[in-house]
């Protein structure tokens, strides 16, 4: 369709286009722009073709041998492995999300003070993650890590050897994980509040809402969806982090740190058992498919509302 | 309210607050903790790269020598693991700009087929989209590998980006949905009013009302690429296609590293991204003043 | 011969000598081959094998498309070309014989290279023969996966100036096992008085990654007799009591000292280049290594290298007798699949003659043994009186009796290792285990791991 002919059929509609367009919710509204959505969606279904269809559908290939399955829950550590996993996404996912929606309001702030914090704080986002963790695991060390130095410098205390035990070796490597990634978010947050239109906050500020009333009542209802979508994203991510603990603790000690994430790299590099490893990642389908599922309808709810 | 108020200098504006005393010390005191937080594992990295070579290890809290031969050393080239350190700058940067401009663009003009043009089954494209995800990327590793192969890709920067692009542009589509339900559809119609097609409402309208999110968006894409390592040796083989983050993995195969050369590097690594963020840190600040109160 | 000269004659005969040193059809010209090899630890290293390549370029009219990766990243790469299909020509990691070679040559999915490694069998030592034979599980037998080329087997730096500061002479030293590492811990004791608080008498590596735990354990175990723990037909000998008590033994070895304080706490967690770094920071004084690569990274310093640290031997057993080293050997081998395998064979045997191999290993500053007696015979480097650290080492490694490495055997015994099923023990015995219970544990995880990998007997 040429464009005068588009523009013609535009202008004869649009004195009844508030109607017809309720009517019309959801169905493509002319031929012409049909055609432009289409090409507007090439390059992405390009990209899916291309490179989504095939990669997933060998990973899955891969992992779907039964007896990888058996030989996985055979390993003596999957079970402690599992625990792990999940402690390492309810922590890790939870609190660092929230310290990223609490400190994106903080870095709203218009002062040259914040601002240039701001540029300090996303260094972690984008500072190598090798030799970061590998340096997270030298300052953890229970005898001359930076760390413990530190502690005994300021505070006069022997710290503990954060990495010989279990839980605080699980811990430091949230810490480690929040550290890296919690700049992330709070960039995504900050674009978000700035999508917030600013005469709310005034309408806010006359009705006396201010500080914690205002993000409760004005802030954080507009921010939720927002703030879901990232939680189960964050959660599909983290599930497949693996260099966070590889580097920190190396899955010690004594193997009672590992997630599935490593384990499964540990299964499919060192072990040279690809489809075991693969099998370790997909044991996690049961918690990632509801997730997935969850987020697609939260996202179906995103269409533009008038 | 429409968009021909954004212009006018609201006078309902508030006055530019000042700072109660109460207020600044709080906020110097969250400063200080988020510099704090912020900077001890980044700290103890400078601190070895301030070191000479035999003290890397003397557990002290400040080199009792600092220097900052390391980063020159870097700088200069003036040791066998980064002896290519700017032509592996170069190819990191040529990978993580080409995937955030790639990102931008595809996701651009998905999210706004889904959100905008409205098209009946366009949820089925982010909905595809997700699957995406069910796969950690590490572990796709092996099928990228295959794939490559296939497409006579491999050893191509290409195919790098390709791949950064893939796991970064679903993500993108969902930020940019979520925010584009902030932009009134009114502002759309009034431009088909004005006879405009939808390219020209994509390109005229819809992107600069996007303009933060599409930092945001950018900015992610850029570390995502930044932050590779797998892909970036398992696809690439040639010396002439290694980047700063292989280069670091070099370190990790001797027992002779010199790690504050090594930290050294990892810290002039951070800086591009931070700087480009930083110049483009100015369209963060919301062109939405305007607009209707969404509901 | 008429109208022909000697020139060309002798080019001739030269030609026929050349192909019949090859002992196969002449080589094909204008190839390309690809090569995947590990990064070496100096850039004298890369050099060096950089020149060979070039030098085999010119010999055989044919190319090389040559990746240096390090070691880790190598490794993906390599498992992902080989279980996708997509393979380079030649491929050599440093932790390929230990965690690809044996589970790949099971699968059928190495090329044979009987054809190489019988050129040179005269040279090779025995134990690098045996360590590159590995059983096929699809034609049921063992054959040659891969060609030794160089080797590595466990020293112990110390530092002698530690030593001296307890108050003992290195002549100090016991030479039989048991008295051996309870040497250091006296020494631990008298450098604490002297105020170096964070010292430790023995380094070592306790923790469930990388290679030194597996490398210290292994070669403790054969010291205290557990060499038959993996037969070379490939089987398991849990059940056999000497094997048992060794393992018992060996776990107390280096539980108890822990226990008593005379480790480092943080070993448990220690990555490969830990106790390294431990050791040129003087925090501890002694560590079990894999190569002489503790002592030549500070070749530079001087008074380090030729004063103060000391490169040890494998002490006596407590019988007095002397204990096998584990030999680690490298091997280059080729994945079925591969495009060029004329070409990559070729390369391999190039590599291989003695007198190149010599010349390469030695720009590696000594830091791999050679698999060849006759190159540390012939070149007066290898045991160089002035240098304290390599001469131990060759003596140890080269002309010393060695064992092959149990995964050669049987590729069960790689996942073993993988999986630190032996430093899981040591821990579960730290953390209140008795030795039987965290034993039986090992074991009934090592045999369910070694009832995947059945290898009939006679194989």
């Amino acid at each position: 369709m040429d464009a005068t002919v588009g523009t013609t059929t535009l202008g004869d509609a649009a004195a009844a286009r508030g109607g017809i367009r309720r009517r019309l919710f959801g169905e493509g509204p002319h031929g012409s722009d049909l055609n432009w959505a289409l090409a507007f969606l090439v390059p992405y279904v390009a990209v899916f073709l291309l490179f989504v269809l095939y990669p997933v559908g060998y990973a899955l290939w891969l992992g779907h041998h039964p007896e990888s399955y058996r030989e996985l829950f055979n390993d003596p550590i999957y079970l402690k492995t599992i625990v792990n996993t999940l402690v390492y996404l309810a922590l890790g996912v939870n609190l660092h999300l929230f310290g990223a929606l609490m400190l994106s309001g903080f870095f709203t702030r218009t002062n040259w003070r914040v601002r240039s914090l701001f540029l300090v704080y996303i260094l972690p986002w984008a500072v190598p993650a090798i030799p970061t963790f590998i340096a997270i695991h030298w300052m953890l060390n229970g005898e001359w890590g930076f760390l413990n130095n530190l502690l005994y410098a300021v505070f006069g205390i022997d710290g503990p050897s954060w990495l010989n035990y279990r839980w605080l070796a699980l811990f430091s490597s949230v810490g480690a994980y929040i550290w890296k990634w919690m700049p992330f978010w709070t960039v995504i947050f900050l674009a978000g509040r700035m999508a917030i239109p600013q005469e709310l906050y005034e309408a806010a500020d006359m009705d006396g809402a201010v500080g914690i009333k205002r993000f409760v009542h004005v802030t954080f209802p507009l921010l939720a969806n927002l703030y879901l979508v990232c939680t189960l994203l964050s959660t599909i991510w983290t599930l497949g982090d693996f260099n966070t603990i590889y580097f920190v603790t190396g899955g010690g000690p004594a193997l009672s740190t590992h997630v599935l994430a490593t384990l499964g790299f540990r299964d499919a590099f060192e072990v040279d058992n690809p489809q075991l490893g693969m099998a370790a990642v997909l044991s996690a389908l049961p918690l990632l498919i509801p997730l997935v599922v969850i987020l697609m309808r939260k996202l179906a709810k995103t269409e533009v509302q008038i | 309210m429409s968009a021909t108020t954004a212009g006018a200098a609201p006078t309902i504006k508030a006055p530019r607050k000042r700072i109660k005393p109460f207020a600044l010390a709080l906020e110097l005191l969250v400063c200080v903790v988020i510099l704090i937080w912020t900077l001890m594992p980044l700290y103890s990295m400078i601190e070895v790269a301030l070191e000479h070579q035999d003290q890397v290890f003397s557990g002290v809290l400040w080199p009792a020598n600092p220097t900052m031969a390391n980063f020159w050393k870097v700088l200069g080239q003036g040791y066998w693991y980064i002896a290519h350190f700017w032509h592996e700058m170069g190819n990191s940067l040529y990978i993580g700009i080409s995937t955030s401009i790639l990102t931008l663009i595809i996701g651009t003009m998905t999210s706004f087929v889904i959100g905008r043009l409205r098209i009946r089954h366009a949820w089925i494209v982010s909905n595809a989209a997700l699957l995406t995800y069910t796969i950690p990327m590490a572990f796709l590793a092996i099928p990228f590998y295959r794939v490559m192969q296939i497409y006579g890709l491999s050893d191509h920067l290409w195919a790098v980006t390709l791949v950064e692009v893939t796991f970064a542009t679903p993500y993108a589509i969902f930020i940019f949905q979520q925010y584009g339900t902030s932009i009134p559809i009114q502002l759309d119609e009034a431009a088909r009013i004005d006879g405009a097609t939808p390219w020209q409402i994509y390109w005229r309208v819809y992107l600069p009302l996007m303009a933060p999110a599409m930092v945001a968006v950018g900015t992610y894409a850029l570390l995502l690429a930044w932050n590779e390592y797998l892909y970036l040796f398992l696809l690439l083989s040639s010396p002439d296609k290694m980047t700063v983050p292989v280069a670091l993995g070099r370190f990790l195969n001797s027992d002779e590293a010199p790690w504050n050369l090594m930290m050294a590097t990892a810290v002039i690594y951070a800086l591009p991204p931070v700087i480009i963020y930083y110049l483009f840190r100015r369209h963060m600040s919301s062109g939405l003043t305007m607009g209707g109160v969404k509901g | 011969m008429s109208g022909i000269d000697r020139r060309t004659v002798l080019k001739g005969s030269l030609g026929v000598a050349a192909a019949s040193a090859l002992a196969r059809p002449a080589l094909a010209k204008g190839q390309t081959i690809k090569v995947w090899w590990n990064q070496g630890f100096y850039p004298a290293e890369d050099a060096a094998f950089r020149a060979l390549v070039k030098d085999w370029e010119q010999a055989s009219g044919n190319r090389v498309e040559l990746t240096l990766l390090p070691g880790q990243a190598l490794n993906e790469k390599i498992i992902s070309a080989l279980t996708s299909g997509d393979v380079p020509d030649v491929m050599y990691a440093d932790n390929a014989p230990a965690q690809i070679v044996p589970q790949n040559a099971w699968k059928g999915r190495l090329v044979d290279v009987s054809d190489i490694v019988e050129k040179v069998k005269s040279s090779l030592s025995p134990t690098a023969i045996q360590s590159a034979q590995f059983y096929n599980a699809e034609e049921k037998k063992r054959g040659y996966y891969g060609v030794p080329f160089k080797g590595a087997t466990l020293n112990i730096p110390v530092w002698k100036s530690l030593i001296e500061k307890a108050g003992y002479k290195m002549s100090d030293v016991p030479k039989t096992w048991d008295k051996f590492f309870a040497f250091f811990e006296p020494v631990q004791d008298k450098l604490r008085k002297k105020h170096m608080r964070h010292t430790y008498g023995l380094g070592y590596t306790l923790s469930t990654t990388g290679d030194d735990p597996n490398n210290t354990f292994n070669q403790l175990l054969v010291g205290y007799g557990g060499g038959g723990i993996v037969s070379p037909d490939g089987q398991l000998h849990t059940k056999d009591p000497k094997v048992r008590k060794a393992v018992i033994d060996t776990l107390n070895s280096m539980a108890v000292p822990f226990k008593k304080g005379y480790v480092p706490p943080s070993a448990l967690n220690w990555g490969d280049p830990d106790n390294n770094n431990a050791f040129h920071a003087k925090e501890i004084v002694m560590t079990p290594n894999d190569t002489i690569s503790i002592s030549v990274a500070v070749m530079d310093n001087k008074k380090w290298y030729y004063d103060e640290i000391a490169t040890l031997q494998l002490p006596l057993d407590n019988d007095g007798k002397q204990v096998p080293a584990l030999l680690g050997v490298e091997l280059a081998f080729i994945p079925k699949g591969a495009k060029n395998i004329e070409a990559g064979k070729d390369f391999i045997s190039y590599l291989v003659q003695p007198k190149h191999l010599g010349s390469y290993l030695r720009e590696a500053k000594g830091r791999w043994l050679p698999v060849m007696p006759e190159i540390v015979h012939n070149d007066p480097y290898w045991l160089d009186a002035k240098d304290p650290h390599r001469p131990p080492a060759v003596r140890q490694g080269v002309l010393g009796p060695t064992l092959t490495w149990f995964y050669v055997f049987n590729p069960a015994y790689a996942q073993v290792d993988a999986e630190h099923v032996f430093s899981v023990a040591a821990a579960d015995i730290i953390n209140g285990m008795s030795p039987d219970q965290a034993v039986d544990k090992a074991f009934s995880r090592m045999e369910a791991i070694f009832s995947q990998y059945q290898i009939p007997h006679q194989a």
